[in-house]
C-alpha cells in the first residue's frame, strides 16, 4: 500500500519543532475564550497554556463581591483527561472543601473531550451562583444551608472578609 | 539523543547465514500469487533487509513480541525506544527480561537479548522518551511500531507522524512524507492493531473516541458517600495524602511498598468508618497505580497481528488491514475489522501545513492582517503561537487582555526579530476555523 | 474489570510469586492461578507454533509441560522458532526447545521425549492419557485421528493447531469441560426486585420515604426506589404484575410521585435528583423476571446431573446440589453483590448487607445439600471445598458445559450443510474462512497421496496447483459441499507452501495458549470447536465442525 523506498529521501526537512496535540487544542480554547464579567485569566508564563489561574466574581447570589482564584493544570492528554482545577482562595462553600478540592461533576466523572476551558469556567460560575447542599465535600456548610440560610450567608460573609467561620 | 551501547552482539555476515534460513518467508516474497498487491516485486528481502528501517515505540509487553517476530520475519535494522526500567511484574509477559534484570532499562535488554538470539538482526536501543526526539529522528524510519499502554505517547507520536505530512502547491499529499504507524494496545483479554498511513487513513485523534476515559469517581462520593471499597482508597489517594504527608512533600510513588501500605492502612481504616469491605493490599495498589490487567496471550496475538503488517507494508505481498481489528478471546476468540472515518475536523490530521512566503522584512502584523484580509483565510481575530525548540512561543493572543498587552509588542516585530528561521511553523488559531492553521512560513 | 475476591487474596506485601503474577492474578484469581500451577501440558512437536503456544504458558506459570518430538533441528526451523538456536541444528529439537522454554520461568518444570508421536502412539498410547492437556502441532492427518480416538476415550482435552502461510488453524476436541466463571462482558445484576425475597421486602418496608429530609431522599437507592414504585404498581394491576414496555411511561410517573416534595416556600436551589434517575434508567434491565437460563436448565437435564455416581466429579455434585436448590426456591442462589449506586453510605452498606446475608443464605443451604450428596455417594466430604461453593454460587447463571464434537468424527462424517451454509452465508465473500479449512484439509490429502505439501517446491509449483485443485473438487464433490470459490486461494495455498510464518504461529500461539488456560482454570469460554485465522485480512471465524 505504501511505496516504501521514498519514504527515506524525504524532502529536506527543517529541524523544527512540532506542536502536540494537547498543545494546539489548549491554544484554541485559550484565544477563543470568552469570560463571563468580572473574571479574570493570569499566566505565570504567556509562553505556558498549560499552566494558569483563574478567577471569578460572582455578581449575585451569596458569594457576590467575592473574588474566587482557581489554578488550572492541563494535562499532557487533553482533552482525552480534564484539566486539573483547585480552588486557591479559602471559601465557605459546601461542594469546595478548605484544601481547595472542587466538586463538579464536568471536573472528574462527566468529562467529555468536546468540553472547553470554557465550560469548565461556566461550571465554577454556577457552582458559586448555586452551591449543591445534597452532594457536599464541606458537609458543615451544605448542613447549614440546608438549616438556616441566614447564618449560612452569615458564615459565607465572614469568610469572605477573612473572619474565619468556625467549625465543629 | 545518542544511541546506547548494545553489549556485544556474536553476529557477524558468517555466523548470519545458513541454508535455508529464510526459505519460510521466501516463499511468499519470491513468489506473486493472485493475492499480492499491484505494486509487489519478487525477491526483495535483500532490499528490504538492507534498507527498511523499523522502529518500534516501547519494550515492554507488546514491545518484546514486536523485537521478536519482526526479527524473525527478516527485519534487520530496528529501534526500539522506551523510558522504562525492569520491574518484577513484567516477568509474567515480558519474556526478553529476567529476575536478574530487574532495574535496568527495558529498551538495552532487549536488545541485547535479540541480537544475541537472532543472528545478524540490529536492534539499536534508546533509553528515553518518545518526545526527546524530534521529527529529524523519526523521519528516518520507513515504519513506526507501537506497544504502548497509555493514549498520550500514541497521541504524541500520532501528531508528530501528521504534522510531517506535506502537500504540493495543488494541496495534493506527497505520498513520500508518509511514515505509516502500526499501533497495538492490549488491556486483558482484549486488544486491537491498527494501520495508519498518516493523511489518508483516519489517525488516532480522529478515533479518540475509541478509549475510554479514565473512571474519575465524583469528588463528593470519595469525601462523604464512600460506598465501595475503591472509594476509600481514591480518598486517601487524592485528599488524606496531600492533607498528612506522611511522606512530607513527596508525591505518591506507587512502585514503593511504603507507599502502597500508607495509603492501604488508611484505606482500611476509612472503609471500617463506613462498614465497607473487601480493601486488600492488591485492590489497592490496583487503584494507585491505575493498573491495567495483562497476559503473555493478548501480547503476542496483537503483537503478531502488527508484525504481520509491517511485513505486508514492507513488501505489498498481501493487502494491508482495512484498518482496524478489535480481538477479544474471553468468550471464544473474536476478531472484528472495522474501517473507522477520518474525522473532518481532526486537530491533527485534517490540518494540512500550508506554505506562506514573506520578506525578512515583513512583521507579525503584516502577516495576521494578510490572514485577516486573504479572501482564503478571512480570518476575525486571529491568534498565533510558534514551537521552538525550548518549548511553545507565544507570539500574539488578541482575545485575552494580559496575554495582549504582553504580545502586542510582537505585532510591529519583524519574523526574524522574532527569531523566526525559514520553514518555520506558524500556529493560528480563529473563531472561523474549527481545528486552526499551521502555516510554514517561507522567507522570500 | 479486575475480579477482586477477598478470601483468595493474600492480604499485604505480597511474595514474590504474587509480585511477579499480579498483572495476570487481577483477571483469574488465585484460585485460577493454583489451577494453572498444577497443570501438566504435552506438546507434541516442537514447531514455531508449538513453542509459541509453550511460551504463552511457560511465561504464566503453568506448572509442568512435555515436548514429543522425534524431529532434528533444521536450518529452516531455527529460521522461523525463536525458541531453536543455530548451534542446535541437527540435535533433537524437543530437547532443544525445552532448554529455551525454560528460561523463561524458573517456577516451570519441561522435559522432553526424544521420540515421535507416532512411535510413542504405538509403544506407550496411555503416556498421553496423563496430561491435563495435549496440544499437537506439525501433524500428518492418520495420526491426527489415532490421538483424537485415544484422547476422547480418556476424556483429555486435545488442542490441534496448524500455522499454513498466512492461515491459523486451532482445533478444540473436548469430550467433557465443565466451565464454572464465564466471566461475561456484560455484567449482570441479580436483584430479584421482581420477587422480593424476605429480607429485601423487610428493610425496603423500614425506608419511609415520606419522612426522609430532602439530603436523605436524595440519597435513597434505586433499588428501594423502584421496589417501592413497584408496590404501588402492584397495587393497582395485582400482586405479580410487572409493568411492559407500553406501560412504561405510567411506571416512570408513578417514580415521579416518590419524588421529594418540596415545601412552599422552600427557595434552595433544585436539582434533580441522581437517584430517581438512576431508578428510571435501571427499570428495563432490573424489573424482570428472575428466570433460570437456558445454559443452567440444560446443565440440570444433563445425565451427569441425573445419575451421580461415586465417579462424579464435583462440578456435577455441585450442579446437583443447585438443581436441588432450585426445585424448592424456584430461583437460584442470590449472587449477593450490588451494583454502585448514588446512595449515601450508610444506606448503600445496609442494603448491601441484606443481599449479602441472604446470599450467605443459600450458599451454606447449597453446602449442606453437596454434603449430603456426598455422604449419600460414600464420599469424603472434603473433596468439594467451601471456596469452590462460594464460587458457583456467585456464577450459578454462568455455569456451563462443553463437549466438543470428536475430531475423528468430524474427519469421517463432515457437516457438509453446515460448510455450505457458511460459504452461502459469508459477509465476507472474497475469502470466507471456511474455504481455508476445507483448503486446509484438501491439503492433508494432498500430503498422504505425495507427502509432501503442494507448494514447498517453487519448481512444482504449476503442477501443484493444478493437483491441489483436483483434491479439492473431489472434497467437495464428496462431501456435497459448494459453490465453488475462486482459484485464488487455491493459488495462494500452494504459494503459502506450508510456510510456517513466525507472525502466523504467534497468533495461533497466543489464542492456543488461552484456550489452554481456559481449559485447565475452568474460567472463560473455550472455543466450539474449530478457529481460522486469516491473516491476509485480518479476519477469524470459528465453526462446530
Amino acid at each position: 500500500m505504501i511505496k516504501l523506498y521514498q519514504a527515506k529521501n524525504s524532502s529536506k526537512e527543517d529541524s523544527n519543532k512540532k506542536t502536540c496535540a494537547a498543545q494546539l487544542r489548549i491554544n484554541k480554547d485559550v484565544n477563543e475564550l470568552e469570560l463571563p464579567p468580572g473574571c479574570h485569566i493570569e499566566f505565570r508564563d504567556k509562553n505556558d497554556f498549560l499552566n494558569f489561574r483563574i478567577s471569578i466574581a460572582p455578581d449575585q447570589g451569596y458569594y457576590k463581591g467575592g473574588r474566587f482564584w482557581f489554578t488550572f493544570k492541563v494535562p499532557t492528554n487533553y482533552p482525552h483527561e480534564p484539566p486539573k482545577v483547585r480552588c486557591e482562595t479559602r471559601v465557605y462553600h459546601p461542594n469546595i472543601d478548605l484544601a481547595g478540592n472542587v466538586c463538579l461533576n464536568i471536573l472528574r466523572e462527566d468529562w467529555k473531550p468536546v468540553l472547553t476551558i470554557q465550560s469548565v469556567v461556566h461550571g465554577l460560575l454556577f457552582l458559586l451562583l448555586d452551591p449543591n447542599p445534597d452532594d457536599p465535600l464541606n458537609k458543615e456548610a451544605a448542613q447549614v444551608l440546608q438549616a438556616n440560610k441566614k447564618l449560612f450567608e452569615q458564615n459565607v460573609r465572614r469568610a469572605m472578609t477573612g473572619t474565619s467561620v468556625i467549625y465543629k | 539523543m545518542e544511541a546506547m551501547d548494545q553489549g556485544a552482539s556474536e553476529s557477524t555476515t558468517e555466523s548470519s547465514h545458513w541454508p535455508s534460513r529464510w526459505s519460510d518467508i521466501e516463499k511468499i516474497l519470491n513468489r506473486t500469487g493472485p493475492l499480492s498487491m499491484p505494486e509487489f516485486e519478487e525477491g526483495k528481502l535483500p532490499a528490504v533487509q538492507k534498507d527498511c528501517n523499523i522502529l518500534v515505540i516501547g519494550a515492554g509487553g507488546l514491545g518484546c513480541e514486536l523485537l521478536k517476530n519482526l526479527a524473525m520475519m527478516g527485519f534487520i535494522n530496528i529501534s526500539v525506544i522506551d523510558m522504562d526500567t525492569i520491574d518484577l511484574s513484567n516477568l509474567n509477559r515480558q519474556f526478553l527480561f529476567r529476575e536478574k534484570d530487574i532495574g535496568r532499562p527495558k529498551a538495552q535488554v532487549a536488545a541485547e537479548f535479540i541480537n544475541n538470539r537472532v543472528p545478524g538482526v540490529k536492534v539499536t536501543p534508546y533509553y528515553a522518551k518518545i518526545e526527546d526526539f524530534d521529527a529529524e529522528f523519526y523521519k528516518e524510519f520507513s515504519i513506526i511500531v507501537c506497544g504502548l499502554d497509555a493514549i498520550a505517547p500514541r497521541r504524541w507520536i500520532n501528531r508528530l507522524l501528521c504534522s510531517m505530512l506535506e502537500y504540493d502547491d495543488h494541496e495534493e499529499l506527497e505520498p513520500e512524507t508518509i511514515h505509516p504507524l502500526v499501533d497495538g494496545g492490549t488491556e486483558g483479554f482484549k486488544g486491537n492493531a491498527r494501520v495508519m498511513a498518516p493523511g489518508i487513513t483516519a489517525c488516532i485523534e480522529c478515533t479518540l473516541s475509541f478509549y475510554p476515559p479514565a473512571v474519575n469517581f465524583p469528588m463528593c462520593t470519595l469525601a462523604q458517600t464512600p460506598r465501595l471499597p475503591e472509594h476509600c482508597i481514591e480518598y486517601v489517594k487524592l485528599i488524606q495524602w496531600p492533607k498528612d504527608k506522611p511522606f512530607g512533600e513527596t508525591e505518591i510513588d506507587g512502585d514503593n511498598p511504603e507507599h502502597i501500605l500508607w495509603i492501604h492502612e488508611k484505606s482500611l481504616e476509612r472503609a471500617a468508618q463506613f462498614g465497607i469491605h473487601g480493601i486488600t493490599y492488591r485492590l489497592t495498589q490496583g487503584v494507585v497505580k491505575r493498573i491495567i490487567p495483562a497476559v503473555a496471550s493478548t501480547n503476542a496475538v496483537i503483537a503478531a497481528i502488527c508484525a504481520n503488517e509491517v511485513f505486508k507494508i514492507a513488501y505489498s505481498c498481501y493487502p494491508n488491514l482495512k484498518t482496524y481489528v478489535m480481538f477479544n478471546d474471553t468468550a471464544g476468540i473474536y476478531t472484528d475489522v472495522l474501517e473507522p472515518e477520518r474525522l473532518a475536523d481532526c486537530m491533527s490530521c485534517s490540518i494540512k501545513p500550508r506554505m506562506l512566503r514573506f520578506p525578512r522584512s515583513a512583521t507579525l502584523e503584516d502577516v495576521l492582517d494578510f490572514l485577516k484580509e486573504s479572501p482564503q483565510y478571512q480570518m476575525s481575530n486571529p491568534g498565533a503561537t510558534t514551537a521552538t525548540h525550548e518549548g511553545q512561543k507565544t507570539l500574539y493572543i488578541p482575545g485575552i487582555k494580559s496575554l495582549e498587552d504582553q504580545t502586542k509588542p510582537n505585532l510591529s516585530k519583524t519574523l526574524e526579530e522574532l527569531g523566526f528561521v525559514d520553514g518555520q511553523e506558524l500556529n493560528v488559531t480563529d473563531k472561523t476555523s474549527p481545528t486552526g492553521f499551521t502555516f510554514k512560513i517561507r522567507y522570500e | 474489570m479486575a475480579s477482586t475476591r477477598g478470601k483468595f487474596e493474600t492480604r499485604s506485601p505480597e511474595n514474590e510469586k504474587t509480585k511477579k503474577y499480579d498483572r495476570q492474578l487481577r483477571l483469574w484469581g488465585d484460585h485460577g492461578q493454583s489451577f494453572l500451577e498444577n497443570a501438566r501440558v504435552c506438546l507434541i512437536n516442537a514447531t514455531a507454533t508449538g513453542t509459541e503456544i509453550l511460551k504463552g504458558l511457560v511465561l504464566p506459570g503453568i506448572g509442568a509441560f512435555t515436548i514429543v518430538d522425534g524431529n532434528n533441528v533444521t536450518g529452516e526451523d531455527v529460521g522461523r522458532n525463536f525458541f531453536l538456536l543455530k548451534h542446535s541444528i541437527g540435535s533433537n529439537r524437543g530437547s532443544a526447545a525445552c532448554q529455551q522454554l525454560l528460561e523463561l520461568n524458573p517456577h516451570v518444570r519441561g522435559d522432553y521425549i526424544d521420540e515421535s508421536c507416532e512411535t510413542l502412539l504405538a509403544t506407550n498410547p496411555s503416556y498421553f492419557t496423563t496430561f491435563s492437556v495435549v496440544i499437537a502441532t506439525g501433524m500428518p492427518e492418520s495420526t491426527v485421528l489415532q490421538l483424537s480416538k485415544l484422547l476422547h476415550v480418556a476424556n483429555v482435552p486435545l488442542l490441534l493447531c496448524k500455522s499454513f502461510g498466512q492461515i491459523g488453524y486451532i482445533r478444540l476436541q473436548t469430550p467433557e469441560h465443565t466451565i464454572i466463571e464465564s466471566h461475561p462482558d456484560d455484567g449482570f445484576d441479580d436483584l430479584r426486585l421482581t420477587d422480593p425475597f424476605p429480607g429485601l421486602r423487610k428493610h425496603v418496608d423500614s425506608i419511609d420515604l415520606e419522612s426522609l429530609s430532602r439530603a436523605e431522599h436524595a440519597h435513597v437507592p434505586y433499588i428501594v426506589i423502584l421496589l417501592k414504585a413497584l408496590d404501588r404498581w402492584r397495587e393497582k394491576h395485582g400482586p405479580t404484575s410487572l409493568p411492559t414496555y407500553s406501560e412504561k411511561k405510567d411506571f416512570e410517573s408513578i417514580i415521579e410521585s416518590l419524588k421529594f416534595k418540596h415545601h412552599e416556600g422552600d427557595d434552595t436551589p433544585h436539582v434533580e435528583p441522581l437517584n430517581f434517575e438512576e431508578a428510571i434508567k435501571a427499570r428495563a434491565r432490573t424489573l424482570r423476571k428472575t428466570e433460570i437460563p437456558d445454559n443452567v436448565k440444560k446443565l440440570f437435564e444433563d445425565k451427569e446431573c441425573e445419575n451421580l455416581n461415586p465417579k462424579s466429579k464435583p462440578f456435577w455434585i455441585m450442579v446437583r446440589a443447585l438443581r436441588d436448590f432450585v426445585a424448592v426456591n424456584g430461583t437460584l442462589p442470590l449472587r449477593g453483590s450490588i451494583p454502585d449506586m448514588t446512595s449515601d453510605s450508610d444506606s448503600y452498606v445496609r442494603l448491601a448487607g441484606v443481599y449479602k446475608t441472604e446470599a450467605d443464605k443459600h450458599c451454606e443451604d447449597i453446602c449442606n445439600r453437596v454434603n449430603e450428596i456426598l455422604t449419600a455417594l460414600g464420599k469424603p466430604l472434603d473433596i468439594v471445598c467451601e471456596p469452590e461453593i462460594h464460587i458457583l454460587c456467585r456464577n450459578s447463571h454462568t455455569l456451563d458445559v462443553l463437549r466438543t464434537r470428536p475430531i475423528f468424527e468430524e474427519y469421517e462424517r463432515p457437516k457438509s450443510n453446515l460448510i455450505t451454509d457458511s460459504l452461502r452465508n459469508n459477509y465476507q465473500p472474497e475469502e470466507p474462512e471456511i474455504v481455508y479449512y476445507v483448503l486446509l484439509r484438501a491439503v492433508d490429502k494432498f500430503f498422504e497421496s505425495f507427502k509432501r505439501y503442494p507448494g514447498c517446491l517453487t519448481h512444482l509449483m504449476e503442477t501443484d496447483i493444478s493437483k491441489l485443485k483436483s483434491i479439492y473438487s473431489k472434497l467437495v464433490q464428496e462431501w456435497g459441499i459448494g459453490p465453488f470459490p475462486k482459484d485464488d486461494l487455491i493459488h495462494e495455498m500452494c504459494r503459502f507452501g506450508a510456510s510456517e510464518l513466525h507472525t502466523i504461529a504467534s497468533v495461533v500461539g497466543g489464542c492456543a495458549a488461552q484456550e489452554v488456560i481456559k481449559v485447565v482454570t475452568h474460567q472463560y469460554v473455550p472455543i466450539n470447536n474449530t478457529f481460522i485465522f486469516n491473516g491476509i485480512l485480518c479476519t477469524s471465524t470459528t465453526f462446530d465442525l
